[in-house]
């Protein structure tokens, strides 16, 4: 053993020391949690590989080559530099993934580091490739991510260790298929959505103006995209009549872009939203029969601050503007837009770091408040407020980083005594031992800022919610022959449902991808198209449902596709058999997207998770990972730490048992 | 002695744009005071160890923007090192981490430790040091924290000043809800009459937009007709609440008020902790140089002395209302705050006449809001100073020894761990490293463990001397402890003192990264003057990522 690694024999023994150095570690996210992840994992020398000093005397060779795989889709941008610390200003728009492996490689060069700027949604990250790690440690910012990687993960049986912050708080957990809960048994609340009248004909909240000119007006007059924003839909409660009258307007506002560069261009907007749609508005008796009707204004009503002085608020965030300052800081922040348009930026989006967006949409909304008579705000309340911005500090990510390698360290004892078990039983089932418990005797770690007693408390890990719709499912891999050189023996869903049936006693079953149900026993349109054509084929990070549809049914089949061997045909492993898949549970509500969604103070509190799209990088996504607010909650109810012990075996190895 | 000098830019009060964006995240938490304070401060770390501790520290510190830091350290850096310190790279091996200047010397110059704003020291350290240092930090009254880190085990210690009060101690949300209603003034009962008059007439849609306190101030006046008083026992409020109830027409406003009644009716209280910051000596007595706090504090006692109620902090909740009802509402409890906050600064003026104090201390005006706002949530930390053990002998616990012996019966407690690390730390103070010392080792300093050979003999005398302190405390605190529990803490405080051996002294990454963002996490408390930090003493156990902490 090497003296750079004395601190870690020192601590946990010299077995797990070569286990952890033989490991093979796939780290997701390079940003504040992730930087300090990878620093502690190699610094505790994790994926450095093992050699031993008189050849492989005794300890088994690694199941696979060890190393770290960092995979990171972001670049470094400024206000990660308070807390992200393997990154420095030179490194700004750098991939972070790319920079974190630089910088950390020589805190210990014998890691072997594999850093991939790409986002784990791509589909060359298949549940083989995350087969091909013993653990996965989850840095990621968004809930989309999360749930993802969660699924991943527990398709592969591979143990995953999920962590997150805001502010002070912050939580590290173990997870592993059919041992422990997952991500998802608990619904996670989603962003709130409001309905599209409310925003852009009643608003009476700040955020309902703040919301309107992000995801309403700048965009009509600076985006491209056709996409509906996420947080304004339309509900039953709108009023169609109404909504087609708002889609006429928004026509009529798209008109004015013509004029973006002209002297005109900054009244004809103000007067067009502020006075023109505002007057249509009041125009409907109906609508302010218990509301306050709005107000509106005029372009050439109000005093005009210079230019100069418009560019000069825009700098003063702390303090609320007035109506002439909000006006100034309008057309200062218009200008620079349009200036910005006509120098070729062919969409420009909300991004609360972007000054210049900010500017527009705190004076847009605070203009709005005034004609509605809602409460006017600071731009730096209006930043948090649209950006969903959650308070992030390198001290949090720090402990966080530290528990969750903690909890990694546990993970790998328990396949150290798991491993161990099975090369003595030559390989035959392996029955965990009362002193192996699960994970490695992993808990469930809360750092709590409020309690100086308790910084940090545990629980037990829950076991899986036999409802989850995630994890209570049997996951199984779909084996596709290649096709030969003349395109012949290409599979179809002919042969799918024929091998269901044929090889793994199926009788009655639905069959569904991402893209929904392909067949079903009424349903047989497709039966002669190739898989391909459905989208299943090897390399595709989706997966294909098979539900039962007998009375009593059985658990769901969840399939991921990988290409069969040569002269394998189209199978599905072959433990798999209908007659021993478990019964389906009592069906689990969906994740809610209103029942426990989090309520604008709670999301200006940092504590709302954001429902995203697949790979879509919306504007609030880059606080450091957002603490699941449920599980929050539980840890505040939750027993504090059991009586753990530290036992030294006979062979000097330490066993960190609790 | 090393001088790891950050040059800092002169700090800016008003933090430009880029400062701001690069520190937007962090500003949420503590605020452009706390930025301010974290700049302006200058931290001394003492390592002479291996040192990742400190280093991690470090690290969490520079990253917020802490203005200066040095580092005091004789160690060489040799490999081992670079397996924890990520500081130092391949390139620096068998360089001087730091020029070699004894810590005695430096120590010698009581002045060299005026600049720093905060001392932190890890173990292990020479005893003559670590005492000089605790004495030159208590005289100057600089915060001063100590940490251990050994394999599985870490600790730190915190000495405050003697008086360490805390304005922004950022409570709950839930908790600082001050709404008054049961001693409501004259303005806001008016209000609330006029939106509740026709309360039993009134359309359904009108009564579904009254703001739920008005609501409340309207059945609390029932109430009060009913039966000729307040309604402040816990019976009294639920009768209230059935009030609500009785009434509600399923409307979200009766609801808030239904679920408000048994929070928001009580008679505005002045907390104990509050109480001991107006009764202060420093509030009584204040000189011409007196911190703005105790003037403030002074100010804000006769306040109190004159109403029997702190300043009203002014915040309302949501509810559900009508936007320029609740607009009229806010500005309401907006005024009487800011009439109150008045009124004190008032106070605050005379009293710095009466003291005689320079126009230069003048007290900023938005001290004494920011004061009056949180006044029911200030806290004052009165520091203690570190323990130090004497060599070789029975250390002392004084004033806590009861409080101490009774946690050798809580399950929870990491009382055995302290004492472990204190038979650590008598160890080093009594054990000198054979010459010539292995480079690695920190100067003057012998671990316990630190050769494979004298593992077991080191083992033994550290849980010998760790037993003898168990003793000493139960004996001051004269209350006996009967076995099992005796037997078993000893068992205890062995199996620490082993495995503290068995390390040698080696941290373990991982653990110096938690227990560097716990010390870390602290420290930015101190400096910044925000939120409630451990006092004074913390453990943590890692295998089972517990902590605990103790007052010594
Ligand atoms: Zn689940």
């Amino acid at each position: 053993m090497q003296r750079r690694d004395r601190g870690t024999v020192q601590a946990v023994g010299a077995p797990l020391t070569v286990r952890v150095k033989n490991s093979r570690v796939l780290l997701i996210g390079a940003g504040g949690i992730g930087c300090e992840l990878l620093k502690n994992l190699v610094c505790c020398g994790f994926g450095s590989g093992y050699i031993p000093p008189n050849g492989a005397n005794g300890i088994p060779s690694p199941k696979h080559t060890p190393g770290i795989t960092v995979i990171d889709l972001d670049t470094i941008d400024l206000s990660n530099l308070n807390r992200q610390f393997l990154f420095r200003k030179q490194h700004i728009k750098k991939p972070k993934a790319l920079v974190a492996k630089e910088t950390a490689l020589p805190f210990n060069p014998a890691v072997n580091i594999d850093a991939q700027h790409a986002s784990i949604f791509d589909p060359q990250y298949t549940v083989a490739f995350f087969r091909s790690f013993d653990i996965v440690f989850n840095a990621l910012d968004n809930l989309a991510a999360r749930r993802h990687v969660n699924r991943m993960c527990l398709a592969a049986d591979v143990p995953l260790i999920e962590s997150g912050t805001t502010g002070f708080n912050g939580q590290a957990q173990a997870i592993q298929k059919g041992v422990t809960e997952c991500y998802d048994c608990n619904p996670k609340p989603v962003q709130k959505s409001f309905p599209i009248c409310t925003i852009r004909s009643t608003p009476s909240q700040p955020i309902h103006c703040i919301v309107w000119a992000k995801s309403y007006l700048l965009p009509e007059l600076f985006g491209t995209s056709e996409e509906e924003a996420n947080d304004m839909v339309e509900t039953e409660g709108d009023d169609q009549e109404e909504v087609k009258k708002l889609r006429a307007e928004a026509q009529a506002l798209k008109k004015i872009r013509g004029l973006m560069g002209t002297s005109e261009f900054a009244k004809a907007v103000f007067d067009k939203v502020f006075y023109e749609d505002i007057e249509r508005l009041k125009s409907m008796e109906e609508m302010w029969q218990t509301r306050k009707k709005p107000v509106s204004i005029q372009f050439d009503t109000i005093d005009k601050l210079s230019a100069a002085e418009g560019a000069a608020l825009a700098s003063q965030d702390q303090q609320s503007w007035t109506l002439v300052e909000n006006l100034a800081v309008f057309c200062h922040s218009l200008a620079t837009l349009t200036g910005r348009a006509q120098a070729g930026e062919s969409s420009i989006d909300f991004d609360k770091d972007d000054k210049d967006t900010l500017d527009f949409v705190t004076s847009a909304s605070n203009l709005r408040s005034h004609v509605f008579g809602v409460l006017l705000h600071s731009e730096w309340e209006v930043k948090q407020m649209a950006g969903n911005i959650i308070p992030a500090i390198a001290t949090s990510n720090a402990l966080t980083a530290s528990l969750s390698v903690m909890l990694g360290f546990k993970v790998f004892r328990g396949m150290l005594a798991a491993e161990s078990e099975t090369a003595t039983t030559n390989g035959h089932t392996m029955v965990m031992k009362p002193n192996n418990p699960p994970l490695g005797g992993s808990k469930f770690i809360f750092l709590n800022p409020r309690s100086t007693e308790r910084i940090i408390t545990t629980q037990n890990l829950a076991r899986p919610n036999p409802a989850c719709p995630v994890c209570s499912p049997v996951y199984a891999e779909l084996h596709i022959p290649p096709v030969d050189a003349d395109g012949n023996g290409m599979s179809t869903l002919q042969d799918l449902v024929g091998i269901l049936i044929g090889n793994n006693d199926y009788a009655h079953f639905t069959i569904s991808t991402e893209a929904g149900v392909i067949y079903d026993e009424d349903m047989t349109d497709n039966y002669s198209s190739p898989l391909a054509e459905l989208g299943i084929e090897p390399g595709s990070s989706g997966f294909v449902t098979i539900t039962d549809d007998d009375e009593d049914p059985r658990a769901d089949l969840v399939l991921s596709v990988t290409a069969a061997p040569a002269d394998g045909g189209l199978s599905i492993e072959s433990h798999i058999s209908y007659g021993k898949l478990p019964l389906k549970p009592v069906p689990a509500a969906p994740p809610t997207e209103s029942g426990t969604a989090p309520d604008v103070k709670s999301a200006m509190n940092g504590i709302a998770l954001l429902n995203r799209e697949k790979r879509k990088r919306g504007a609030g996504d880059d606080g450091d990972d957002e603490v699941d607010a449920a599980a929050a909650k539980r840890a505040k109810a939750a027993p504090t730490a059991s009586d753990a012990v530290v036992t030294i075996d006979d062979d000097g190895a330490i066993l960190l048992d609790d | 002695m090393a001088n790891d000098r950050v040059p800092t830019p002169p700090p800016l009060h008003d933090l430009p744009t880029a400062k701001e964006k690069r520190y937007d995240r962090q500003l949420r938490l503590w605020g452009a005071s706390g930025q301010v304070a974290l700049e302006e401060a200058h931290i001394l770390l003492v390592n002479t160890g291996s040192g990742v501790t400190g280093i991690e520290a470090l690290k969490n510190l520079v990253l917020p923007g802490v203005g200066q830091f040095s580092i005091l350290d004789s160690a060489i850096v040799c490999e081992e090192d670079l397996g924890v310190n990520f500081f130092l790279e391949d390139e620096s091996l068998g360089k001087f981490r730091a020029e070699e200047t004894p810590l005695e010397s430096f120590l010698q110059k009581d002045d060299n430790l005026k600049p720093f704003t905060l001392l932190l020291v890890g173990a292990p350290i020479d005893y003559a040091s670590l005492r000089k240092i605790r004495d030159l930090a208590l005289a100057s009254q600089t915060p001063l924290f100590y940490t251990h880190c050994i394999g599985f085990f870490s600790h730190f210690s915190v000495q405050l000043p003697r008086a360490f009060p805390v304005v922004d101690t950022h409570p709950d949300p839930t908790a600082t809800q001050d709404l008054r209603l049961l001693k409501p003034w004259s303005e806001l009962q008016d209000f609330a009459k006029r939106m509740t008059d026709d309360l039993e007439t009134m359309a359904q849609h009108d009564l579904g937009h009254v703001p739920y306190v008005c609501l409340l101030l309207h059945y609390i006046d029932k109430y009060r007709t009913q039966h000729g008083k307040l309604p402040e026992s816990y019976k009294d409020k639920t009768a209230v609440r059935d009030m609500v109830r009785a009434e509600g027409k399923d409307e979200e406003n009766f609801e808030e008020a239904y679920a408000a009644v048994l929070k928001s009716l009580n008679p505005p209280t002045i907390p104990s902790a509050v109480r001991d910051v107006l009764s202060a000596p420093e509030t009584q007595s204040l000189t011409s140089v007196s911190s703005s706090f105790w003037l403030i504090a002074n100010a804000i006692q006769r306040f109190v002395t004159k109403y029997s109620v702190l300043p009203l902090p002014g915040a309302v909740p949501d509810m559900k209302a009508r936007s320029n009802d609740y607009i009229t509402l806010q500005q309401i409890y907006k005024s009487k705050a800011r009439a109150d906050c008045a009124e004190v600064t008032a106070s605050v003026r005379s009293l710095e006449k009466s003291t005689n104090r320079s126009a230069k201390l003048e007290i900023p005006v938005n001290e004494i809001e920011n004061f009056c706002k949180n006044a029911a949530h200030i806290h004052l930390v009165r520091g203690r100073p570190l323990q130090l053990i004497t060599p070789g002998e029975k250390p002392s616990f004084g004033d806590r020894a009861k409080a101490l012996r009774s946690e050798l019966t809580n399950p929870e407690s990491l009382m055995g761990l302290y004492l472990a690390f204190l038979a650590f730390d008598d160890f080093t103070a009594t054990h000198t490293p054979p010459v010539p010392a292995h480079p690695s080792s920190p100067t003057g300093v012998l671990v316990p463990g630190a050769s494979d050979s004298a593992l077991e003999a080191d083992a033994a005398k550290l849980t010998s001397t760790a037993h003898t302190y168990l003793d000493a405390l139960i004996n001051e605190s004269g209350n006996r402890l009967e076995d099992p529990e005796y037997s078993d803490l000893r068992a205890e405080i062995e199996k620490y003192c082993t495995e503290i051996a068995r390390a040698g002294g080696a941290e373990l990454h991982n653990m110096a990264s938690l227990t560097g963002g716990l010390v870390s996490q602290e420290i930015i408390k101190v400096i910044t003057g925000q939120y409630v930090g451990v006092d004074n003493v913390c453990l943590v156990e890692g295998v089972a990522s517990r902590m605990g902490t103790l007052k010594v």
